[in-house]
């Protein structure tokens, strides 16, 4: 009862939700921008063990977004978060609608010595079979660092053009410790979700 | 008061863990960190490599979210392949086991020894090695390796990105393995301190150090009536000869002062037998701190760690009583309809060999590790096995493919991604919120020959869909688990405490094996779950029948179609196939085979019987304790030939002491202790209630039966000192 008034008023004032992967190599700000997000507050963080996942509310859409840790031995595991599992509990799976709708690959722009690495892991994802539709936002993280490399670099040496072709993405610089970028960055997502035909 | 019914002169008592023994307590001992750049990896491993994936043993160590709290207890199992360690051990049972063989009827220890000096390769061990331990072997494989871990995070803002996370942990073939933990806590500091290999190495050998050896062995019999009792003092007789025992070796082995000299040797250490015998007290001197160590005496298989039913049961009975929801129905499942009583749907799950996943997002790694080491205890009830082994309390998404492989398990994740993926799962319980979820993926319950049977009966079967769910929450409860679970409650209630829930659990699961004995002999003509029943039917004490006992065919008839579908979908699972391997091994060794205990104390408590029948069952109850003491009084046939057939089971103080057990073990406090063996004292038959005072004579003067005799009521004893008073008079 509680649930249908709830969808009800979401189509009335258009709330939608949205799934959101957040994975990046280690150290790249992940965590960091998720509690700017969350909390709207510069936190201090640690290594994540594992994951991290919280549900933010911004401009009508509810965001749960997943933070899993970088570390290269961690990587594999990458794949569980986005096949299928984003899903309500009752989805079919290889529905469009289970699937993960957009994934933020965060960038630590000051490190141009793995700006390659960083590539290898986002070609590897990006071109995932259950990946197919969702949304690209890539965060040109830590702009505030000296030399830090512009969009444009980023998506250059990340080779964008050629490795999401089938994506819709963006390249948004950012900086998670003041919040620059961050918001944006999902207002972006909001504004270009398509939300799948037929869902409640 | 002197007690008899033990042989004083008796064989030596063994210990359990004994001193020399090669079985170490512990294992290992490992280190991991989370490296900022790598992820989890193996820091240092004592007294070496433990084999196997080490990365998967490091990410294991360093549960999920570990960065956001700064302690957090895992535990885990390890099913280590066979390795040259065990390969070695194995050799060294079959040599056991040819040199018994050789052996087969001799007895004397003095024997034994010089044997055991003839073989050069024969280990320390081998003096204390009896039937006992062959039976405790597990059929399934190695003994599992149970890990006690502890992680912790340290902020530091001396370190790139701030923090330390690392873990340490224990590994032993000890299920009581939460007995180590202020040691892990000690320990971990110092390795924060020092973090090098000798720090494992003296928490390896202080842990080894400990001293388990005045703990006696007890027989599985003895096992279960320890548990069942709250008395402080059982067998406390054990502890005391295992003093002795120890005080004559250690006099022997100390040099010979002479008789002038002080009598207080200092050298001579003091012994204390346990205030409780429940648990053994023992210390571990850890860098020169001794920890005090309480070891549990009486273990149930598949009880590994401490958990909490109640606590396991009060966290999906609560959202259920305010706010019940339908499930889904699944036959071997909502056994009650869509409302069936979730802890009863668990149970279900974990006796069908579903796929179960405890799930507690944002909660320690350790509260789901305790949900899953509760509800494998539950479904053993001390009794059933295999679920231990099928268990892991922690484990996380980089496992799910290894997991997955497993048919029927019990998981502990703290990953929601988990809850998403109905194929995973087919029940799913979420700890923070207190629900099960059956899974839409879950396979369907085959059509089976005990539903045909019933349905071809025109009697309706429990559970089987739609109809059941919707009158469920009516009077109708023909399982009598919707009564079960309330008085349970209740009892969780007026706080009877952990082991009195525990016990009703044992008994619950103990009916179930019986219905589903009583369910293959109604479908199938004969039940794997009741062998010997022809032993038993015999009538060699004068009274027939084995197995439940129900006051009609009809409410027979009811309870067994309620059952129908888990008792089928129990038929093909683990846990019953080694049941069975366990009731076989039990009915060898079982003392009296003759009178099924159980059945005819269930006649006395349910039925209606007349004079001749009851004083038929006192007498045989009489009887079946007195003759395994003693060569035959009666003249019976079938008496001679039971003791002819068997050599195993010649009258002796030894096997009378194993028959009072048995009995005991039927009649715990839960079922009512002497209750209805003493209503024979008021029997109208003399000879009867002179038999039964004989009988609690016996029942007096055994070391076990002496604590029932306690508890007896104070009009029982009157009519009982009565009787005997009479007799006495009578016979001068």
């Amino acid at each position: 009862m509680g649930a249908s008034i709830s969808k009800m008023m979401n189509k009335i004032f258009g709330s939608k939700e949205m799934r959101l992967l957040m994975l990046g190599l280690d150290a790249a700000g992940k965590t960091t921008i998720l509690y700017k997000l969350k909390l709207d507050q510069d936190v201090t963080t640690i290594p994540t063990v594992g994951f991290n996942v919280e549900t933010v509310t911004y401009k009508n859409t509810k965001f749960n977004v997943w933070d899993v840790g970088g570390q290269d031995k961690i990587r594999p595991l990458w794949r569980h978060y986005f096949s299928g599992m984003l899903g309500r509990h009752d989805t079919v799976p290889g529905r469009v609608g289970s699937r993960t709708q957009g994934l933020i690959f965060v960038v630590d722009s000051s490190d141009a010595s793995r700006i390659e690495e960083a590539r290898t892991e986002l070609a590897r994802i990006i071109q995932d079979r259950e990946m197919k539709d969702a949304l690209l936002l890539v965060f040109a993280n830590k702009q505030d660092l000296p030399g830090a490399m512009r969009p444009q670099e980023v998506s250059d040496k990340l080779q964008l053009e050629k490795i999401a072709k089938d994506h819709v993405w963006k390249v948004e610089p950012s900086c998670a410790t003041t919040g620059e970028g961050i918001f944006e960055g999902l207002a972006w997502l909001s504004n270009n979700v398509k939300m799948p035909t037929g869902s409640k | 008061m002197k007690i008899a019914g033990r042989p004083k002169t008796g064989p030596r008592l063994r210990p359990q863990y004994p001193i020399d023994s090669v079985e170490n307590h512990v294992e290992y001992i490992l280190v991991a960190s989370f490296d900022i750049d790598r992820g989890s990896i193996m820091e240092h491993q004592y007294p070496g490599a433990i084999s196997g994936d080490e990365t998967m043993l490091a990410e294991l160590m360093l549960p999920d979210q570990a960065h956001a709290r700064s302690q957090d207890w895992t535990i885990f199992f390890l099913h280590k392949d066979t390795t040259a360690e065990d390969e070695e051990k194995e050799a060294r049972r079959e040599r056991r086991r040819k040199r018994r063989r050789r052996k087969e009827g001799l007895d004397d220890d003095d024997d034994e020894e010089t044997l055991a000096e003839d073989d050069e390769l024969d280990d320390d061990d081998d003096e204390y090695t009896d039937e006992e331990s062959e039976e405790e072997l597990d059929s399934d494989g190695p003994p599992l390796v149970y890990v006690l871990n502890l992680v912790n995070t340290k902020r530091d803002s001396t370190v790139k990105r701030g923090a330390i996370v690392k873990a340490m942990a224990i590994c032993t073939r000890h299920p009581f393995l939460h007995i180590y933990k202020p040691l892990l806590l000690l320990a971990i500091e110092e390795y924060f301190r020092a973090p090098v290999l000798d720090t494992l190495a003296s928490l390896y050998d202080a842990l080894n150090a400990m001293d388990l050896s005045l703990l006696p062995r007890m027989s599985p019999l003895e096992t279960f009536v320890l548990q069942a009792t709250d008395a402080k003092d059982m067998f406390i007789e054990k502890f005391h000869q295992m003093i002795r025992q120890r005080m004559i070796d250690d006099a022997e082995r100390n040099s010979l002062p002479s008789v002038t000299s002080s009598v207080s040797d200092p050298k001579s250490k003091k012994y204390i037998p346990p205030r409780d015998t429940h648990e053994f007290e023992s210390k571990v001197n850890y860098n020169g701190i001794p920890v005090p160590i309480k070891v549990p005496t009486a273990l149930s298989v598949e009880t590994v760690g401490d958990f909490s039913l109640i606590k396991l049961i009060q966290i999906f009975s609560t959202p259920h009583t305010t706010q019940p929801q339908p499930f889904a129905l699944h036959p071997h499942l909502t056994t009650s309809g869509a409302f069936t009583h979730p802890i009863i749907v668990l149970v279900n799950a974990l006796l069908t060999q579903k796929r179960i996943i405890f799930i507690g997002h944002e909660r320690p790694s350790g509260e789901v590790a305790e949900a899953v080491l509760a509800a494998c205890a539950l479904a053993s009830g001390g009794l059933l096995r295999g679920f231990v082994r099928h268990a892991f309390p922690y484990t996380d998404l980089s496992k799910v493919d290894d997991l997955l492989k497993v048919p029927g398990f019990i998981a502990g994740v703290t990953n929601p991604a988990f809850s998403y993926k109905p194929e995973w799962w087919d029940l799913l319980c979420d700890l923070p919120t207190g629900r099960m979820k059956i899974s839409n993926r879950i396979e369907g319950a085959p059509v089976t020959d005990g539903l045909t049977f019933f349905q071809q009966q025109g009697i309706p079967v429990n559970g089987a869909g739609a109809q059941m769910g919707s009158d469920s929450k009516g009077g109708v409860d023909p399982t009598g688990d919707s009564q079960f679970m309330e008085s349970l409650l209740q009892s969780i209630a007026n706080r009877h405490g952990e082991n009195a829930i525990r016990a009703k659990w044992r008994s619950w699961i103990l009916k179930f094996t019986r219905i589903a004995a009583a369910f293959e002999e109604t479908v199938y003509g004969a039940s794997a779950l009741y062998i010997g029943s022809h032993e038993t039917d015999a009538g060699g004490y004068g009274v027939t029948g084995h197995g439940f006992v129900w006051p009609d065919e009809t409410s027979r008839t009811k309870e067994l179609a309620a059952n129908v579908h888990r008792v089928e979908g129990w038929r093909s699972t683990r846990s019953y196939y080694s049941f069975v391997q366990d009731l076989a091994r039990r009915w060898d060794k079982r003392p009296v085979r003759g009178i099924d205990f159980h059945h005819q104390h269930d006649r006395l408590r349910c039925l209606k019987l007349t004079h001749d029948q009851s004083a038929a069952i006192y007498l045989a109850f009489a009887r079946a304790v007195e003759e395994a003491g003693s060569p035959l009084s009666s003249t019976s046939s079938s008496d001679v030939d039971l003791s002819t057939v068997d050599p195993e089971r010649r009258p002796s103080e030894q096997l009378r002491y194993a028959t009072i057990l048995q009995l005991l073990c039927v009649i715990p406090e839960s079922n009512s202790g002497l209750f209805y063996l003493s209503l024979g004292l008021f029997h109208p038959r003399q000879d009867v209630r002179i038999a039964v005072v004989h009988l609690l004579e016996r029942i007096q003067m055994h070391s076990a039966g002496r604590h029932f005799w306690d508890t007896l009521g104070g009009f029982s004893k009157t009519a009982f000192v009565r009787i005997q008073r009479d007799e006495a008079g009578s016979r001068r």
